[in-house]
């Protein structure tokens, strides 16, 4: 089942130009993209610095309105959702942003961050927000007892922690990840990236996962879109666009990711797996 | 050994925290042969960053080190601030992060060049701006002769980058430090300037101490890895040995970590 359909999207910015006789123009961020998320995939969206792949989340997201373009999410036309019809498009879909420390409250505790998305719909969750939230902390591996305590006690893994219990506190059925494990540490970003992982086989909802780091995505994708200067220059399966790709840029990037010496990492392997 | 550039032995870093003194670094040594390229790994709170100020003698107020840093044999660690001042950017040049921050956004990126090098080797405005242009076609930016009279902003952050690299070199060091020279930049651009740095120090023969987190970068430009964890230095060998038999745990963990590319089977 299709979940969501962005079609023909496209994204102008007013800039001011250069210089004392300063004429405005503009600036196209993302130029004609259309793609569409499966119920319970993982869609990556690739791209460097300056490719849209940002702007074309919080256009999916409804953070931002396109210029151009719709959409769709679950057969209804979203792109100028207003009121209930918003409400209910955001109680489906939610963001994981990149920075978790400027993404949460510092003055709210992690109780009242993760039932925020609830409080906002006026829902009050059986057995209680203190339950629900020590549910939500389990479920993304934190420690229930802390549910009581300010995101600066946290490391920047655990905050992350509390930003994804927070996505999930309204059961969405499309997690939007906006380069959610861009910050941290190796270590903790494969652990963040087990989490979602382990998340969605649990619950069954999409990802849209925006990411810069190709070994990141190709750990996390069923399917991948590149990005380059607003458009989407390549779409397919993950084995598809990381075994063959087919278009030139899409082939620069995956020969620029800078790679662990193969040989001394086969002979590490083989030593350690026997 | 006596055919080592530059020399860290046993150097331990303190700061003060309101929690009473912490040892930031830990009997930390390591060495840098002329030509070499000497790769620094490890997450944050490492201490690797710190390992490079303490050897530029840029640590914050109230730090104290212990042990010894010697380039061509002669002491660092202790010297007075007024006496380093003519060691940085003269014999060892730094190269951080972020380009943005380290270029003073008011000035040519020519005369900071120029400025650098006459604070250091004197000389005429004119033939300093001359150097200046030779350093940025040393970094492969085009049009030298008219980038040289623009401002930072006017440039792409790889660009940036290249100025930096450009500036550091400009008074030919004995020693570059490059501490995260390319995490800022995206990953095409990453790869052109990490080939710059291996093009320049084949020419040059600068040494190198290159700090990152990306155990991935290492692997393409080191020849030695020193890999650090909470201000240990828990493994230290020839990039080789580090990456196909590593003996501590924290390494093997770290290099289980990273995101493959390359792979065949994946979960």
């Amino acid at each position: 089942m299709t979940l969501l359909q962005v079609r023909g999207v496209t994204k102008e910015f007013v800039t001011r130009g250069e210089g004392t006789m300063a004429r405005r123009s503009t600036f196209t961020a993302v130029d004609d993209v259309s793609f569409e998320v499966e119920l319970g995939e993982t869609l990556a969206i690739v791209g460097e610095s300056g490719s849209g792949k940002s702007t074309t989340a919080r256009i999916a997201a409804r953070l931002l309105e396109p210029t151009a373009g719709t959409v769709v999410f679950d057969g209804q036309d979203v792109t100028k959702a207003r009121g209930r019809e918003l409400a209910t498009f955001r109680n489906n879909v939610q963001v994981v942003f990149q920075d978790p420390f400027s993404s949460l409250n510092p003055r709210y505790t992690v109780e009242r961050i993760v039932t925020a998305p609830l409080t906002y719909q006026g829902i009050t969750p059986k057995g209680g927000r203190r339950a629900f939230t020590q549910e939500l902390m389990e479920r993304v591996g934190l420690n229930p007892d802390h549910c009581r305590r300010y995101p600066a006690q946290f490391s920047g893994g655990q905050a992350q922690r509390i930003g994804i219990a927070r996505a999930l506190a309204v059961n969405p059925k499309l997690v939007i990840c906006d380069e959610a494990v861009s910050a941290l540490d190796v270590s903790i970003q494969a652990q963040v990236l087990e989490l979602l992982m382990r998340l969605q086989r649990e619950s069954g909802f999409s990802y849209v996962f925006i990411a810069h780091d190709l070994a990141v995505v190709r750990q996390i994708s069923q399917r991948v879109a590149v990005m380059n200067r607003g458009r989407i220059v390549e779409v397919g399966t993950r084995d598809q666009v990381f075994g063959d790709p087919q278009d030139e840029y899409t082939k620069t990037l995956l020969a620029a990711v800078p790679r662990i010496n193969p040989e001394w990492d086969a002979r590490r392997r083989g030593k350690e797996a026997s | 050994m006596s055919d080592e550039l530059f020399v860290v032995d046993n150097l331990t870093v303190t700061l003060p925290t309101s929690r009473g003194p912490v040892d930031v670094v830990k009997n930390v040594s390591f060495t840098v042969g002329r030509d070499e390229t000497v790769g620094i790994v490890g997450e944050s709170g490492s201490g690797k960053s710190m390992t490079a100020l303490a050897v530029l003698g840029l640590l914050p107020r109230g730090a104290r080190t212990s042990g010894s840093v010697r380039l061509d044999g002669a002491e660092l660690l202790g010297r007075s601030d007024r006496d380093l001042r003519s060691v940085r950017g003269n014999a060892i040049s730094m190269v951080f992060q972020d380009p943005l921050s380290s270029l003073n956004p008011y000035y040519t990126v020519g005369l900071q060049i120029s400025e650098m090098y006459r604070t250091h080797r004197g000389g005429s405005r004119s033939a300093a701006r001359k150097v200046a242009i030779e350093a940025l076609e040393r970094v492969h930016i085009p049009d030298a002769a008219r980038r040289v009279d623009h401002y930072p902003h006017q440039f792409s952050g790889g660009m940036r980058q290249r100025v930096m690299i450009a500036m550091a070199l400009c008074c030919s060091p004995s020693l570059l430090i490059a501490d995260e020279p390319t995490t800022a930049l995206d990953v095409t651009v990453q790869a052109q300037i990490l080939e710059l740095l291996g093009e320049l120090q084949s020419t040059t023969g600068t040494g190198m101490m290159f700090i990152t987190h990306d155990l991935a970068v290492i692997s393409s430009i080191a020849q030695r890895v020193l890999v650090m964890q909470s201000g240990d230095p828990v493994e230290y060998g020839t990039a080789e040995q580090v990456f196909s038999a590593p003996r501590h745990e924290y390494t093997r963990m770290l290099l289980d970590a990273v995101p493959r590319i390359d792979d065949e089977v994946l979960s």
